[in-house]
């Protein structure tokens, strides 16, 4: 039996979708990339825009076309605001959480269909005497849906109870880089984002787990990877002193990293402003394993639009962070996101994020135009930047970024970096790889054997956002 | 410490036609005056966040709500009776007084409409507080609790009504009038208001570090 998983959205949504396959390939299921081959497919969707589930909706409207000549089960998981989850539930087979991830073998139990797991025991199901046009037809039987323990009758689960789905051993997508989710929700409420009411709140993943799985996962070779969490420096608050703060954590595994004797590097994102302390940046630069890239959302340069953000923090703390950051670690790289447009902003409000670009010299800025997400705050209010502004100014930001990413890149060229090599890049005849501050590289090379290792590479030219080199030999 | 669950409704106030107090029980929440809580239905999927309106050491829970025409949630709470249950998730958010500051700040809470909210629950939270309060309003009847304030230091500011303290807009006050530097100035209610009273406030020497805001709408 196949399945087919369709990962919509952020790094999040992605490792949760790890821990989706690997429920999904104990019960005996094959992944297949594609879905006209699938007996069960889904969803981890996103809400982040509208866009988004605009399409889950056409994707499960064909599938569900698709039942008409075959058996197919269908589910959504993921970022579900609760209006869209009471429509889905008439769409898909199954709704759940990822708190509810633990179930989804005996949810597919009960649907009877015969896969390894129908055959761990489909005694409830019960089949119907008199069949209707509408009578669900699963793995050849016509079953009473009524009778199907369906998500809809699923336990509501607690935030806390992520706990179980934490435990889950995910199928990494990768051998060289990885995931590792130590929280999941949110507190803050910006008015522009929808998550506090898709993930609920601030949950924070036991820090022995969390330790555990880095270390699983540097013994295995993983050599890149990336904590997670919507406001991942905020890890802990919710256990209010019972665990570990952030910059604690991050001092435990820069105390593994040097006692390892392997060359692997921690990243974590995103980080929110308002709670981010000293302490979190002095780890960064003490230890060797914790890369030298920082990603410090800004969201806007404007003082009173962060107001009507609700970011809860001002541009002075922002500075205050960055001025620590660049004195630290002189050598990190600087990414941050970014909303042109947002509902109201003036030309001179968004002139005040266009200084920010020539200020923090960022390398790399995630750049979006505005568009309502619904559920959030900011949905209900005017989106009255016209269209063709927020399209010129998202432009003339990007033109600015690259000002100074460019003048970063030219900066570098002639040194020696260590580089990750990720795959074969597009150009013919050359590797992939990016730098510690996660700068984009590319040198000459057909050496299959070097994906997936640290090699050093010396910077020939650069580009507005990424740059050449050649292979020194090790 | 966050709490999620079912609270029952105590109470209904109405204020004017459209505004009201809902008093639900507080069970075991604890919250800092400013907070808010996600509010709901029990049997709905829809919440909002409402600023709490109550004091920290009131038996109950209180929220003030204006009613929105074509809104999801505040039109179907306005039709519960005492007895029914509330999806009630809180208390969250960050806007409130330094603690260090209660005792010796001087304070100046702006508000518009149901903005007012937060700043009842912190004057009483907090009933030795030097506080003036200017509230944004359209008419004098929507002075929500007025008589929690002292007289002497609530001023409403009318924009459709000249029988109350001031006429005008809370922005008129502010330029007609000057402030202490030391002032330490939280907002509260219409982004359009706050974004201009800071402005005016920053322009009268209150530096930018002592103002602090919530926006509702």
């Amino acid at each position: 039996m196949k399945y087919h998983i369709v990962q919509l959205g952020c790094q999040m949504n992605i490792s949760d979708g790890e821990r989706v396959q690997k429920v999904l390939e104990d019960v005996g299921y094959v992944h297949t990339d594609n879905p006209e081959s699938a007996n069960l497919i889904g969803v981890i969707a996103c809400s982040v825009r509208q866009k988004g589930i605009d399409k889950v909706y056409s994707m499960v409207n064909t599938w569900n076309k698709w039942k008409n000549n075959r058996n197919l089960i269908t589910f959504v998981s993921g970022c579900v605001l609760p209006s869209d989850k009471e429509k889905f539930l008439k769409l898909f087979d199954m709704v759940f959480t990822m708190s509810q991830l633990p179930e989804l073998p005996e949810m597919i139990n009960h649907y009877g269909i015969v896969t390894p797991a129908g055959l761990m025991g489909n005694e409830n199901i019960q089949v119907e005497q008199e069949f209707t046009d509408n009578s669900p037809q699963l793995g050849g039987f016509r079953i009473n849906k009524a009778q199907i323990p369906s998500s809809s009758t699923l336990v509501e689960k607690k935030p806390e109870d992520i706990k179980e789905f934490w435990n889950i051993e995910p199928k990494y997508g990768s051998n060289v880089e990885a995931y590792i989710p130590i929280q999941n929700g949110c507190d803050k409420f910006c008015t522009f984002c929808a998550v506090p009411y898709t993930r609920g709140r601030e949950v924070s993943r036991p820090s022995e787990e969390i330790m555990n799985e880095v270390k699983t996962l540097v013994e295995k070779g993983t050599k890149s990877i990336t904590i997670l969490g919507q406001n991942v420096n905020s890890y802990g608050y919710d256990k209010k002193g019972s665990e570990i703060t952030f910059a604690q954590l991050l001092e435990k595994i820069g105390e593994y990293g040097n006692q390892s004797n392997k060359e692997f590097w921690i990243y974590f994102t995103s980080p929110h402003p308002r709670d981010m302390s000293d302490d979190v940046i002095e780890m960064v630069a003490k230890y060797k394993c914790l890369a030298k890239q920082i990603h410090l959302p800004v969201q806007s340069g404007d003082d009173k639009l962060l107001i009507k953000m609700n970011r809860n923090h001002s541009m002075l703390k922002y500075r205050e962070i960055v001025s620590t950051i660049r004195r630290l670690i002189p050598e990190a790289t600087l990414f941050t996101d970014i909303i042109v447009g947002f509902t109201g902003e003036t030309e001179k409000e968004f002139e005040n994020t266009m200084k920010i670009m020539e200020e923090f010299k960022y390398n790399m800025a995630y750049i979006a135009q505005y568009s309502p997400r619904p559920g959030a705050t900011s949905s209900r209010w005017d989106d009255d930047v016209p269209k063709e502004v927020k399209k010129e100014r998202f432009h003339r930001l990007t033109k600015e970024l690259t000002k100074y990413s460019r003048k970063h890149n030219n900066d570098i060229i002639g040194k020696t970096l260590r580089v990750l090599v990720r795959g074969r890049d597009r150009k013919e005849g050359y590797l992939s790889a990016l730098t510690e501050g996660r700068i984009v590289t590319r040198f000459a090379s057909n050496d299959a054997t070097l994906i997936g290792e640290f090699v050093d590479i010396k910077i020939t030219s650069a580009a507005s956002l990424s740059v050449e080199g050649e292979l020194l030999k090790n | 410490m966050q709490t999620t669950g079912l609270h029952k409704l105590i109470e209904l106030i109405n204020l004017t036609e459209s505004t009201y107090i809902l008093r639900i029980e507080k069970k075991d929440m604890e919250f800092e005056a400013g907070q808010h809580i996600l509010l709901g239905k029990a049997d709905d999927n829809d919440q909002r966040e409402y600023s709490i309106y109550s004091g920290t050491n009131d038996e109950y829970l209180e929220v003030l709500i204006k009613e929105v025409v074509d809104g999801s949630v505040s039109i179907h709470l306005k039709n519960l009776n005492p007895g029914d249950l509330l999806k009630v998730e809180g208390p969250l958010g960050f806007f409130g007084l330094s603690k260090d500051k209660i005792e010796s700040g001087k304070f100046l809470f702006i508000a518009s409409g149901t903005g007012i909210a937060p700043f009842h629950s912190m004057i009483k939270s907090n009933p030795n507080l030097n506080y003036n309060i200017l509230h944004g309003i359209r008419t004098c009847n929507e002075a929500y609790g007025k008589e929690d304030y002292n007289s002497d230091r609530y001023i409403r500011c009318t924009s459709r009504d000249n029988g109350c303290d001031f006429e005008g807009r809370v922005t008129d006050y502010i330029q007609q009038n000057n402030f202490d530097s030391d002032t330490i100035c939280y907002f509260c209610g219409n982004f359009k208001m706050i974004k201009e009273a800071m402005d005016l406030l920053e322009s009268k020497g209150i530096p930018g570090s002592q103002l602090h805001a919530e926006v509702y709408f």
